[in-house]
């Protein structure tokens, strides 16, 4: 029974590779092939690149220092916070939100087999990114360092505790998902915030890392000793990877009650959440007093709810709306600085400085891509648009609307703020506030015109148009490539000679003459495409 | 209230609906029948204003769904075989929505929205998120938004599917009632029973072709209406 369930679970997670669900129908042959070698590239060749480079960097300067331990350890961690990394978003999906529990419960299969059989697609999940960064590691050491029985044993050993924890901590982490989202309320706004600050996290992190390997090369043998006197657990676990026996006897056995730990609790727990309808307490309708709105105004506050009620749209499409006026507020208190290290590189060209912070709106903008998924985002309920008494161009009004909204507001914010940093005449004044909001118009009608031309209504995961789908690619790699025209017209194709406000106006002139051809596309060929979707 | 006149609508090489002609009168309910794919579901989205046909022409109130789809369209209300709604609305912001689109006054909106939600024991999920709702909630909402406007004509694609028993009957008695107030209903079933007792007149549409059509009496004579629609689907 579970050689069955498992080779279904292989089918699903694989499925990507050899069907295509956009166009309904499988991958060819070299299609499939090209899918995977991209996948090996990045696996390997990208992400175990960049480990083996680190444990090359690590691996001679602690081994030589007698803190082999450290080096297990350190690269373990990394192989755990990676692993779990990778595996935890799907973890609550795949374990509890499987669209095919109704038919596995109805089916004579016990439901530890049913959880068996989950727990290796989370297995294999967390297996293969925790594997890009031990694996590496361990033939770097065998290669750096001389190895006996002992220490390729405790390597191996170290590697399959490694992707034993990380099933546990993802189970885990993924049944406190599971309990939480039953309860909440707000779920997206959460969402957002968690995976914001997550993000926030992640790049703190990554740019502080470099600095303190650094301060570990320099003094591994004084960190070394002071680790292993505040964190023991941490110690053993990288002295596994030197074949201490000990160790390897004291964390396997650790692991191995966790493990058994999580087990215990998912098998209680696994029918109650995975049978649950997820629904929170009810929120009971009492009648208030309504406002008639008109249908344009009815049709933008559509598209504000379509917008603020998924996390995945907000988190890929809207990112602008915080960066805006964040990077507003920074250039306010820490403008003087940003100038001056600018000035330090470009201060050559007059006029480059003001160019590079505009262009860093428009940048900040074009992260702003809510119109181009917009008509995908119809999907099944388009009949609706469709028999209702509205005009094509309505609908299309409202989506630019959105976007206009929610980037205006914040670009013009930041565009505020650089004037306050910098100093202008009256008619680079003008240019200043030109370039920005021409941008963000262009952005707009680019991303509804891509939207418009690329639509995908047949999507069953809300991602595939907002994430996987060609046109928000194109708006977004489309803003950016615009916007370093900006830079490169001015600072390296003789922009400078027509100086700063009449190369901005220039600029500034030629988008809105790209947005006219825009604007006019879409309420003639734009509407009738949408007509007849 | 709705003439079709030569319908003709093709996919690729075939022909979904070919050359149909259909009249409905105000007080008249309609009813359409056919097998799977015979064409039904593109008639009525044709009328609807969805899918743009080939040839031919459709009439709503002496106006033209081709050349005049907006005015059709306000006095017409839709309900498709899948309640396909907007997920991340509360039931109440999609009436609200659709009401704002027909422009129906707070006070009207209000007091239908009372009416037709007590009606379907729907009120007390009004404030919850339509990604919540049941098929059959679904299909309550979509039937008291298409209410909502008080239109002129309603058409429904399978309707009763998806409702329970008392929804059903509450539905049987709207749809009677709007009609005998001088409205027309148009709709598709695959429930022959219901057709039978339901509708003023019935028409049978055998791929892509009307094959009959006319008063109840006039289409099943003494038979029943299931021998009728057997016979003419063996021929």
């Amino acid at each position: 029974m579970l050689g069955i369930l498992l080779k279904k679970q292989m089918a699903e997670i694989f499925r990507g590779y050899f069907y295509d669900s956009k166009k309904n129908k499988s991958r060819s042959k070299a299609a499939t092939a090209a899918y995977i070698v991209l996948f090996l590239g990045i696996m390997i060749g990208l992400l175990g690149g960049m480990f083996t480079l680190l444990s090359l960097s690590l691996c001679g300067a602690l081994a030589d220092v007698g803190m082999d331990w450290l080096y297990f350890a350190l690269i373990g961690l990394l192989a755990v916070l990676l692993g779990v990394f990778g595996s935890v978003f799907n973890t609550y999906s795949s374990l509890y939100l499987s669209k095919d529990n109704d038919l596995m419960l109805s089916l004579p299969i016990p439901v530890n087999v049913i959880i068996a059989s989950r727990l290796l697609s989370v297995y294999l999940m967390g297996l293969m990114y925790s594997m890009v960064v031990i694996l590496p590691a361990v033939i770097v050491y065998w290669v750096t360092v001389s190895v006996n029985a002992g220490v390729v044993f405790g390597c191996l050993l170290l590697m399959l505790l490694i992707s034993v924890f990380v099933l546990t901590l993802s189970c885990a982490l993924g049944w406190v998902v599971a309990k939480i989202s039953l309860k909440l309320k707000n779920k997206s706004f959460i969402t957002v915030v968690v995976s914001l600050a997550f993000i926030g996290g992640y790049y703190f992190f990554y740019f502080k890392a470099q600095t303190l390997i650094q301060a570990l090369l320099a003094n591994a043998a004084v960190y070394g000793e002071k680790i292993k006197g505040a964190a023991y657990p941490l110690y053993l676990f990288g002295r596994v990877g030197t074949g201490d026996a000990f160790a390897m006897a004291v964390v396997s056995a650790v692991i191995l009650v966790l493990f058994a730990l999580m087990w215990a609790i998912l098998s209680r727990s696994f029918l109650k959440i995975a049978t649950s309808s997820g629904r929170t307490s009810k929120k009971e309708y009492k009648e208030g007093a309504v406002k008639q709105k008109g249908i344009s105004s009815a049709l933008l506050a559509k598209e504000f709810a379509r917008f603020t009620y998924s996390p995945n749209y907000m988190l890929n499409c809207g990112l602008g709306i915080l960066l805006l006026p964040i990077c507003g507020v920074l250039l306010l208190w820490q403008g003087g600085a940003v100038i001056s290290a600018f000035n330090e590189i470009f201060g050559e060209r007059s006029g480059s400085i003001p160019v590079l912070l505009c262009a860093a709106v428009c940048m900040l903008a074009s992260m702003n891509d809510m119109a181009a998924p917009s008509v995908s985002l119809e999907g099944n309920s388009l009949w609706l648009i469709q028999s209702l008494p509205v005009t094509p161009w309505q609908v299309l009004r409202a989506k630019l609307g959105m976007q206009l909204i929610l980037t205006g507001i914040p670009a013009l914010f930041c565009t505020v703020c650089i004037v306050f940093i910098y100093p202008f005449t009256p008619l680079e004044l003008i240019s200043v506030f030109l370039v920005p909001a021409s941008f963000v118009l262009f952005s707009a009608l680019f991303g509804l015109f891509l939207g418009v031309k690329m639509p995908n209504l047949n999507w069953k995961s809300e991602i595939t148009p907002i994430k996987q789908s060609a046109c928000v690619t194109f708006a977004l790699f489309g803003g950016f490539a615009y916007t370093a025209l900006l830079c490169v017209g001015y600072m390296l194709m003789n922009g400078w000679k027509l100086g700063f406000a009449g190369y901005m106006i220039g600029f500034g002139a030629v988008t809105l003459a790209l947005c006219a051809v825009l604007y006019l596309w879409l309420k003639k060929r734009g509407c009738r495409l949408l007509a007849s979707l | 209230m709705l003439k079709i006149e030569h319908l003709t609508k093709t996919y690729g090489e075939k022909k979904a609906v070919d050359d149909l002609n259909l009249h409905i009168m105000p007080g008249e309910i309609y009813g359409f029948i056919g097998h799977n794919g015979a064409g039904k579901t593109t008639t009525l989205k044709a009328v609807a204003g969805i899918l743009q046909f080939d040839a031919g022409e459709i009439l709503i109130d002496g106006k033209s769904v081709r050349t005049s789809p907006l005015s059709c369209k306000r006095e017409i209300a839709y309900i498709p075989d899948n309640p396909d709604l907007y997920d991340y609305m509360t039931g109440i912001k999609y009436l609200g929505f659709i009401a704002d689109v027909f422009g129906v006054s707070a006070g009207d909106r209000q007091e239908r929205i009372r009416k037709y939600s007590d009606l379907f024991e729907l009120t007390s999920d009004l404030a919850q998120p339509i990604a919540a709702y049941s098929h059959g909630m679904k299909q309550k909402l979509a039937i008291i938004a298409a209410w909502l406007h008080s239109p002129k004509l309603i058409i429904m694609d399978e309707p009763f599917v998806g409702l329970d028993p008392k929804a059903s009957h509450l539905l049987k008695g709207m749809m009677r009632d709007m009609c005998d107030a001088g409205g027309a209903i148009f709709f598709s079933t695959h429930v022959l029973e219901v057709a039978e007792k339901l509708c003023d007149k019935v028409a049978i549409i055998k791929g892509g072709k009307l094959v009959r059509s006319g008063t109840m009496e006039e289409v099943k004579g003494d038979d029943s209406l299931e021998e009728v629609f057997l016979e003419l689907e063996g021929e």
